[in-house]
């Protein structure tokens, strides 16, 4: 208990608050704006016959195919901006090609019917897209797109190699100011705990929306 | 209404529609039989662009359909029911009714909704108006697709093959709405297996084989009378 009290002080709860605040933020509006972004590389692979369709698959492939940390490292030291931007970034850069695949995924998993039956009723391609098709694949994607918000929380402790504050950052500062190893220890294991909460609940709004939602597969 | 001078269609080296000339008039009922494989659908298709002909010509009330002016022109004329119904699943029925008057056709929603409750009680579905078309059967999915058709107002409707993916005891609720629907003064093009209703409400019938229309006349003529042998050993198959 005086161990626990001894790490957990009001200032050091505070300083990793406000790593976990930073943590969530980073998560979060990365992938807030890798969706707008996936969808627009998703969209252009999937049904973009010119260079952009191909520019789009390069970019999927390049991203996916690289390791997160040296975007992370690439983005913070060559390109000029503040550090934080510079986390965003680059966690942007990442999820936008993994969500960019799901978005994909789901507009594959749409009917060829829809399709035609807009096609029938008039639609142009881009209203088809807006009425019928997006929301469908939304709809069906909603359960791999909160996995990619568990992944980015985990994969945003990267971050810590280039010294930016999130909470995996500011517990290895603690750490660094502790003199015990026991207290090391505890905090690693809290953070971890925390780590886990988080993650842990989010998926079980995941498994209840995946439950509950059932696919919209054309009733047949 | 519907004009096809010279159409071919290709699949890559498969020749599915062979110089296919046709002409349908305004409130007809044409009804097209065939084996399976004959192009009936491709035909159809070929109607409203779903499969762009290789070469030849489409008309729709004396507008060529062309790859520039299809969407305009498909919103102005045509409507269609297909095999697999092809509702929209995450909208409820009277959406699916709806979308189109309200996003293409400039009816205001409330106007639009109001319509679309009509034409659900000439398909007698007016209790599901509310639910989502996957808690219903096969045949009323089919009757919600024709009042969708119906929602926009075309002249023309085209049925490809609408009732073959029902279960037998669904099929009739189907084809007594067309048969209802074949009083009005629509165009219906009907690709179908139902010979009865080819009887019934047929101005005039195909028969294709091979990619080719072999023979055509009115139905009395044409299940009385075949002149064509391939379609004599096709009727004799199929009508006992």
């Amino acid at each position: 208990m005086e161990l626990l009290q001894s790490i957990f002080t009001y200032d050091n709860t505070m300083f990793l608050l406000e790593g976990l605040r930073t943590t969530l933020f980073f998560a979060g509006s990365s992938i807030l704006v890798s969706i707008f972004f996936g969808m627009i590389l998703g969209l252009l692979r999937n049904y973009d016959r010119g260079i952009l369709g191909k520019l789009a698959a390069v970019y999927i492939e390049a991203v996916r195919n690289t390791p997160l940390i040296l975007w992370i490292l690439a983005i913070r030291f060559l390109v000029p901006i503040p550090a934080n931007y510079s986390g965003i970034c680059s966690l942007t850069i990442f999820e936008t090609a993994v969500i960019a695949e799901i978005i994909r995924g789901g507009l594959n998993s749409i009917p060829l019917g829809q399709f035609e039956a807009a096609h029938a009723q008039g639609f142009t391609f881009f209203q088809t897209l807006r009425y019928i098709v997006m929301p469908q694949c939304f709809h069906n994607i909603v359960p791999s797109l909160l996995s990619q918000v568990i992944t980015t929380v985990k994969d945003s402790s990267f971050l810590w190699a280039v010294a930016i504050e999130e909470f995996t950052g500011k517990g290895m500062i603690l750490m660094g100011r502790f003199a015990s190893s026991s207290q090391v220890f505890l905090l690693f294991a809290s953070m971890a705990l925390i780590y886990f909460l988080i993650n842990f609940s989010l998926s079980l709004i995941v498994r209840s929306q995946s439950g509950k939602k059932p696919k919209l597969a054309p009733a047949v | 209404m519907i004009k096809m001078a010279g159409v071919h269609k290709y699949f890559g080296n498969l020749h599915v529609l062979k110089d296919i000339n046709l002409e349908v008039k305004q409130g007809e009922k044409l009804v097209v039989i065939g084996p399976s494989g004959s192009g009936k659908s491709t035909m159809i298709r070929c109607m409203n662009f779903l499969e762009e002909p290789t070469s030849g010509h489409v008309f729709l009330e004396g507008t060529e359909l062309t790859q520039k002016n299809k969407t305009d022109l498909i919103r102005r004329t045509t409507a269609m029911v297909f095999q697999q119904f092809n509702l929209y699943p995450h909208m409820t029925v009277l959406q699916n009714i709806a979308l189109a008057p309200v996003k293409l056709h400039g009816v205001p929603k409330k106007e639009a909704e109001e319509q679309a409750f009509q034409y659900l009680d000439i398909v007698g579905l007016r209790d599901k108006a509310h639910v989502h078309p996957s808690t219903l059967s096969g045949g009323q999915q089919q009757r919600v697709a024709i009042a969708r058709a119906l929602a926009t107002q075309q002249k023309i409707i085209l049925f490809d093959e609408p009732t073959s993916a029902l279960d037998p005891e669904t099929v009739q609720e189907v084809l007594d709405v067309m048969i209802r629907l074949s009083k009005e003064n629509i165009t219906m093009v009907v690709v179908t297996h139902e010979m009865g209703f080819a009887r019934q409400v047929a101005d005039r019938v195909i028969f294709m084989d091979d990619g080719s229309i072999l023979e055509e006349g009115k139905p009395e003529h044409f299940f009385e009378n075949p002149t064509n042998d391939r379609t004599k050993a096709f009727l004799s198959k199929i009508l006992r």
